[in-house]
C-alpha cells in the first residue's frame, strides 16, 4: 500500500484496533464512544482499553445495559454533530438495539433527503469456531446488508483491522463492524504496521492469494480456511485465487468480476447460514454480471441453517472447514 | 397502590423482637437445618466448579454465585412444586435447587437431578439441552424452568405469558425471575413487568443486586438508592432484602409470592449482596482493575453461612461446636476443602459430577437437528 515508514513490532489484531480508535479519538475531538463496559475494564476484550485514563467520562461512557438506548443515545449525538463509535460487548446483543439502527439510523439520511448524516461505528466481536454457542458466535451481517443505509466491513488481516476501522470512524454513514474474535490475539496473523496514518478503503476487496483455477471469495475468519484449502489444491496442481471482500457493503464486485475472467469458477464460502445469507447475494450478483464467464456452477459453502451450537464436534460439523472447501472446490474445477 | 418495604435493619429482620408476624416464623428447625445444608451445597457446588475449571476439564465460563447464594436458597425455598423460575448466569445453583425440599434425590421432584446439571456444564448428551448451549442456558418445560438465551432480561415476557396461560388452565401458579442488577436497564425489562402489572399476574422478579455489572458500579446503571423503589412506577410492591441472610430473604420473597399467589399481581425483590470475584473466571485475575481491594474486602464481610449459623446458634438450633465442624464460611474458592462441608453435600455433587464425566458427547451430526420440529 501507498504507507512508507512501517514500525518494527509485531501487532495483533486487537491492537489494530485499539490502535486505530484511540489515534482517531486523538484526531476528531467531536469523536465520543459508548459502550457497557468500555471504561475501567476496557471493554470485555480490552479493544478500549486507556481511553478513559485519556479522555474521561465526557467521551468515554460505560453504558447502562441497553443497547437500545446506547444506539439510539448514539443516533442522536450524532443528528448533533458528534461521531459516535459504539461498541457491542458481542456482536449478538446487536439484536436488542435492532430498531434504532435499522429504522432509527440506517434510514436518518434517506428520509432527510441528505441534510442529516449518521457517522456512527457500531462494532463488536463476532462469529464461530471458538466454543462461544448460539449467543456467542453469531454473524449476523446479513440482517443489516438487507436493511438500506448501513455500511458493513470485517476485517480478517491485522492491516486492515487497523485501517477499516479508521475509514469507518471517518465515514458520514453508520457502518457495522465485525470484528472477528478468534483473531484478536491469533500469534500468526501478527504484522508490522506503518507507523504514519493509513485507511483502507471501504468498498475495495483484497486479492489474498492469486491463482487461476477457481476464485474463491470470503471475509473474515473463513479467509483462513480458504487460504489452507488453497494449499490443499495447490498440491493437487491448482491455482486457487482467493479474495477477501472486507467490505460487505459496499461490495467490490469489479475485483471479483475481474478474477472470474480468469479462474471461470466461483466458490464463495461464508460462515453464517446459507438461506439469505451473504453468500447467496455474491452468487446472485456474479451470476447476473458475470455469467459469461464462469464455466461451472456457481458454488457457495456456508454454515448449515442452523444456530451454532455449543458443543466442539456439533459445532465444526455445521460450519465450512477446510475440508468442505477443498471438496467444494475441487468438485467445481473438474466440473 | 405502591408500597416498597425497605426494613433492611437486622434487628428487626430477626424477627425475635418483632410483633409482626412474619413468613420465617413457620420455618421449622430442621426448616434452617435444610437451609444451611442447601448453602453449603451451593457454595460447594460453586467452589468444586471452579477447581475443575482450574484443571481444565471445563469450557465456557463460570460466573460464580459465592457470597449471593442465600438470594436463590432463601427465594426457592417457600416455591410451590408447579412454579416457573428462570434463573440467569449468575444462577446454576437454582436448576438442582428447585423443588429441593420435595427430596435431594427424588427423580419425581419438579428441579433439575444434579446429574442433568452437570451433564449440562460438562457439555454432555445427558444434558437437558442435549449441550447444545452452554452453561446457564438450559431449562425444562416439564419441569417448568424457563431456557433464558444470553440476552439479559430476555426471559421476562416469557415468565409473564407462561402465568398467563395458567391462569388461563386455572391453574394458580407463580413464576420467579432471576435478574442481576444490571440487566433490569434492558427495555424488555420494564416491557414485560409493565404488562404484568396492568393484567396482575403473579410474577415475582428477584433482583441480585451485587453492586456491579461486569465491569460498570451501579452509580453508572440507575440513580436510585434502593432498586425496588422502581416497583413505584409500575404501581406494583417493592421489597428490599437483606441478600446475605436467608431468612430475610425467604420472608421478603414470601411476601411477593403471597401477593401473587392471591391474584393481586407482580412485585419486585431487591437482595442486596455482593459479587465476590470477577464477573466470570475469565474476570477473576483482572477485576481488581475496576474494582478497590477495600469494597471487595467490605462486600464479602457477612458470608450467608456465616449470618445463618448465627442465626441458629441465637435461636439454639445449632450449637457452636456443630457450627465450627464444617467450616466453609469466609473462605475464598481456592482455601477451602471438601472438609469444610458436610459430606452429603460432597457426595451429591461428586455422584453428579462422575456421572457427567462417564457421559457420552452428543452427536455431532445434532448439529444439524431440531431447526424444525418435523411430524
Ligand atoms: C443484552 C445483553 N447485553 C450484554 C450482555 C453481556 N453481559 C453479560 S452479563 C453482563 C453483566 C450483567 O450484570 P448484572 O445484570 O448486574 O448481573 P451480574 O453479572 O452482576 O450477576 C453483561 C453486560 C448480555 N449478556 N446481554
Ligand atoms: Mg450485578
Amino acid at each position: 500500500m501507498a504507507a512508507t515508514a512501517v514500525g518494527t513490532e509485531k501487532k495483533n489484531y486487537l491492537t489494530a484496533l485499539k490502535e486505530a480508535i484511540a489515534e482517531e479519538m486523538a484526531r476528531n475531538p467531536h469523536m465520543i464512544c459508548m459502550g457497557e463496559d468500555i471504561g475501567a475494564l476496557g471493554g470485555a476484550f480490552g479493544v478500549t482499553d486507556g481511553l478513559i485514563a485519556e479522555y474521561g467520562r465526557e467521551r468515554v461512557y460505560d453504558m447502562p445495559i441497553s443497547e437500545a438506548t446506547i444506539v439510539g443515545t448514539a443516533c442522536g449525538l450524532c443528528l448533533n454533530g458528534k461521531t459516535v463509535m459504539v461498541e457491542m460487548q458481542f456482536i449478538d446483543f446487536i439484536s436488542c438495539g435492532f430498531d434504532q439502527i435499522v429504522n432509527m439510523t440506517a434510514t436518518y439520511h434517506y428520509r432527510t433527503a441528505g441534510d442529516v448524516s449518521m457517522p456512527m461505528v457500531i462494532r463488536g466481536p463476532a462469529g464461530a469456531y471458538g466454543g462461544g454457542a448460539l449467543y456467542h458466535s453469531q454473524m449476523n451481517e446479513a440482517w443489516f446488508a438487507n436493511s438500506p443505509g448501513l455500511k458493513i466491513v470485517c476485517p480478517s488481516t491485522v492491516y486492515d483491522a487497523k485501517g477499516l476501522m479508521k475509514a469507518a470512524l471517518r465515514d458520514p454513514n453508520p457502518v457495522i463492524f465485525y470484528e472477528i474474535k478468534d483473531l484478536y490475539r491469533r500469534r500468526e496473523i501478527e504484522e508490522v504496521l506503518p507507523e504514519e496514518d493509513y485507511i483502507v478503503p471501504l468498498g475495495k476487496a483484497r486479492v489474498a492469494r492469486e491463482g487461476d483455477a477457481i476464485t474463491i471469495v470470503s471475509y473474515g475468519q473463513n479467509v483462513y480456511h480458504c487460504l489452507k484449502a488453497a494449499e490443499n489444491l495447490e498440491s493437487e496442481g491448482y491455482q486457487a485465487e482467493v479474495i477477501d471482500i472486507r467490505s460487505i457493503v459496499p461490495l467490490d464486485e469489479e475485483t471479483i468480476i475481474e478474477s472470474l475472467k480468469k479462474t471461470n469458477r466461483l466458490l464463495v464460502v461464508n460462515e453464517a447460514p446459507m438461506t439469505c445469507g451473504f453468500a447467496g447475494e455474491i452468487l446472485s450478483r456474479m451470476t447476473e454480471k458475470a455469467f459469461e464467464y464462469l464455466d461451472a456452477p456457481p458454488m457457495r459453502i456456508t454454515r448449515m441453517d442452523t444456530p451454532v451450537p455449543w458443543v466442539k464436534p456439533l459445532e465444526l460439523y455445521v460450519l465450512p472447514s477446510v475440508e468442505k472447501i477443498t471438496a467444494g472446490a475441487l468438485k467445481l474445477i473438474k466440473y | 397502590m405502591a408500597t416498597t418495604t425497605t426494613d433492611t435493619d437486622p434487628a428487626q429482620a430477626q424477627g425475635t423482637d418483632s410483633p409482626v408476624s412474619r413468613p420465617s416464623d413457620r420455618l421449622t428447625h430442621d426448616d434452617y437445618r435444610e437451609l444451611l445444608l442447601q448453602l453449603y451445597l451451593a457454595r460447594y457446588f460453586d467452589v468444586r466448579l471452579i477447581k475443575e475449571k482450574k484443571r481444565g476439564r471445563l469450557r465456557g465460563t463460570l460466573y460464580s454465585s459465592h457470597n449471593q447464594e442465600a438470594i436463590l436458597v432463601g427465594s426457592l425455598y417457600g416455591l410451590e412444586p408447579m412454579d416457573w423460575i428462570s434463573p440467569i448466569h449468575r444462577d446454576m445453583p437454582a436448576f438442582f435447587l428447585k423443588d429441593f425440599k420435595a427430596g435431594w434425590e427424588n427423580p419425581d421432584r419438579m428441579g433439575m437431578s444434579i446429574e442433568e446439571v452437570c451433564s449440562q456444564v460438562w457439555g454432555k448428551a445427558t444434558s437437558p439441552g442435549r449441550a447444545r448451549d452452554n452453561w446457564s442456558h438450559i431449562g425444562s418445560k416439564a419441569k417448568r424452568i424457563i431456557h433464558s438465551t444470553s440476552m439479559l432480561a430476555g426471559t421476562i415476557p416469557a415468565a409473564t405469558g407462561v402465568t398467563l396461560a395458567d391462569r388461563l388452565n386455572g391453574l394458580n401458579t407463580i413464576a420467579m425471575t432471576f435478574n442481576g442488577e444490571g440487566s433490569t436497564a434492558q427495555g424488555v425489562f420494564h416491557e414485560a413487568i409493565n404488562f404484568a402489572a396492568v393484567e396482575k399476574l403473579p410474577v415475582v422478579t428477584i433482583i441480585e443486586n451485587n453492586q456491579w455489572a461486569y465491569g460498570t458500579p451501579t452509580h453508572y446503571e440507575y440513580a436510585l438508592e434502593d432498586f425496588a423503589r422502581r416497583a413505584d412506577g409500575y404501581g406494583i410492591p417493592g421489597f428490599v432484602a437483606d441478600g446475605q441472610d436467608v431468612i430475610d430473604v425467604y420472608d421478603k420473597v414470601m411476601m411477593a409470592v403471597e401477593h401473587a399467589r392471591s391474584g393481586k399481581g407482580p412485585s419486585i425483590v431487591e437482595c442486596k449482596t455482593f459479587r465476590a470475584y470477577g464477573h466470570g473466571d475469565h474476570d477473576d485475575d483482572r477485576a481488581d482493575r475496576y474494582r478497590p481491594e477495600e469494597e471487595v474486602v467490605e462486600g464479602r464481610k457477612r458470608d450467608p453461612l456465616h449470618v445463618l449459623k448465627e442465626r441458629m446458634i441465637s435461636m439454639g438450633i445449632l450449637t457452636q461446636e456443630e457450627a465450627d465442624k464444617h467450616p466453609a464460611e469466609n473462605k475464598g474458592a481456592g482455601e477451602v476443602t471438601d472438609a469444610d462441608f458436610p459430606p452429603k453435600v460432597v457426595e451429591y455433587l461428586t455422584k453428579g459430577v462422575q456421572f457427567a464425566i462417564k457421559a457420552p458427547l452428543p452427536d455431532e451430526t445434532e448439529g444439524a437437528m431440531w431447526v424444525f420440529k418435523e411430524d
